[in-house]
């Protein structure tokens, strides 16, 4: 591995030391002799790595069935479910996004309860509004 | 480290700020670094900002350089690596002239912004347009990417090409108002509606590592990669009645 070439002595891995350290850099919070012992270490920094390329791409998936779960959640609150709340906003060509109804859904709540009345107008709801008090007898 | 024009760097250097590269992001630091160090020797056309820039103390640049901030207030600021919209100029052959591309002029330029859904204003130049928080929202889109704003937010957005450092700019795809008394839905956008912000910097995201590995097939690929990012901050939403103002003035 190790080689002399003008009378100074050449490591082959050479750069094996700065890898060292920067592969110890990545492997900080990991458990047990994955952080100290380099051997360990480089198997599970490249493991990390890997799962966090295929993780970049799943976060994209995992966030937007979040904004539709939130969604969901919100607009039955009002009486009417996910497909036909998007339905009734796709028809009445209103393009916001699942992010920002999400978003909506949790800090405006007015406004969001006029967008479940847009979409219901637009498209009806499964289940007509509730009347409270005299209103329900009548 | 971060190859970044923000308002501190113009107001010490005293440089006109150079506009945005093309996008090569392997050489981008080491572009913006030789650039800046020399001087540009024909003055621009346009008149020097004036030394006493205003600007918001509380940036945090010393924040940028740590290894992990993908997950900044992903709800608000959505900046990961969505394609990029548009066209790609020429590289930059006139560097002391306004606009970065040789090719592309002036209307064309603009015309470019309106792709992006924003338009440039004139530069903000010893005016103060951060104004005390208000509690109307709008929801504006730039690009692919829609963003829930409010007055003295800040959002990443991709980078932005033909606006610099301390640009004012006016987004006017609007989606949705709303204050404490109205809600304005537009089917899609609001014609009468803008929204302003200022750049307020150009920055590159944190490092990502990308690495493929194929196991017992002696393949293993490792590259880095930083997006271009622009912080913007907004200032002012029109379009919508504000109730507060309201109640001042009767």
């Amino acid at each position: 591995m190790d080689y002399m070439e003008g009378g100074k002595l050449f490591r082959r891995s050479s750069n094996w030391k700065m890898n060292k350290g920067k592969i110890f850099k990545l492997a900080k919070g990991f458990r047990g002799r994955a952080k100290n012992c380099i051997r360990i270490a480089r198997e599970r920094v490249e493991k990390a790595l890997q799962y966090s390329y295929r993780d970049r791409h799943n976060k994209k998936r995992d966030m937007r069935s979040l904004w539709i779960e939130r969604i969901n959640s919100g607009t039955r609150l009002h009486g009417v479910n996910y497909g036909k709340f998007m339905h009734g906003l796709m028809k009445e060509n209103i393009q916001l996004n699942r992010k920002v109804l999400s978003e909506l859904s949790m800090h405006e709540p007015y406004s969001f309860k006029a967008l479940v009345d847009v979409s219901r107008t637009s498209f009806p709801g499964n289940r007509p509004v509730k009347k409270e008090g005299l209103a329900a007898i009548l | 480290m971060a190859s970044r024009r923000c308002l501190l760097r113009l107001l010490s250097s005293r440089l006109v700020p150079q506009r945005s590269q093309p996008l090569a992001p392997v050489s981008i630091a080491t572009r913006t670094l030789t650039s800046l160090s020399e001087p540009l020797g024909p003055p621009a056309p346009r008149a020097l900002p004036s030394p006493r820039l205003y600007y918001p103390s509380r940036c945090h640049f010393a924040t940028r350089s740590s290894g992990d901030e993908d997950d900044d207030e992903y709800e608000e600021e959505h900046y990961d690596e969505e394609g990029s919209e548009g066209e790609w100029g020429d590289e930059d052959e006139e560097v002391a002239a306004k606009k970065p591309s040789g090719k592309t002029e002036e209307e064309k330029v603009a015309e470019a912004a309106e792709i992006g859904y924003k338009v440039l204003g004139p530069l903000g130049a010893d005016e103060k347009p951060f104004k005390p928080y208000e509690p109307v929202f709008a929801v504006v889109q730039i690009g692919s990417h829609q963003f829930k704003v409010s007055n003295g937010d800040s959002i990443f957005t991709e980078r932005l090409k033909f606006c610099d450092v301390n640009d004012k700019l006016v987004l006017n795809r609007v989606l949705m108002l709303g204050s404490q008394t109205q809600t304005v839905i537009g089917r899609p956008i609001l014609p009468d509606a803008a929204v302003h912000a200022v750049v307020e910097e150009h920055a590159l995201d944190a490092k990502v590592i990308i690495f493929k590995k194929k196991r017992r097939k002696n393949y293993r690929r490792t590259k880095g990669h930083r997006q271009e990012l622009t912080k913007l901050r907004i200032t002012n939403i029109e379009g919508i009645d504000k109730p507060e103002t309201a109640a001042v003035a009767a």
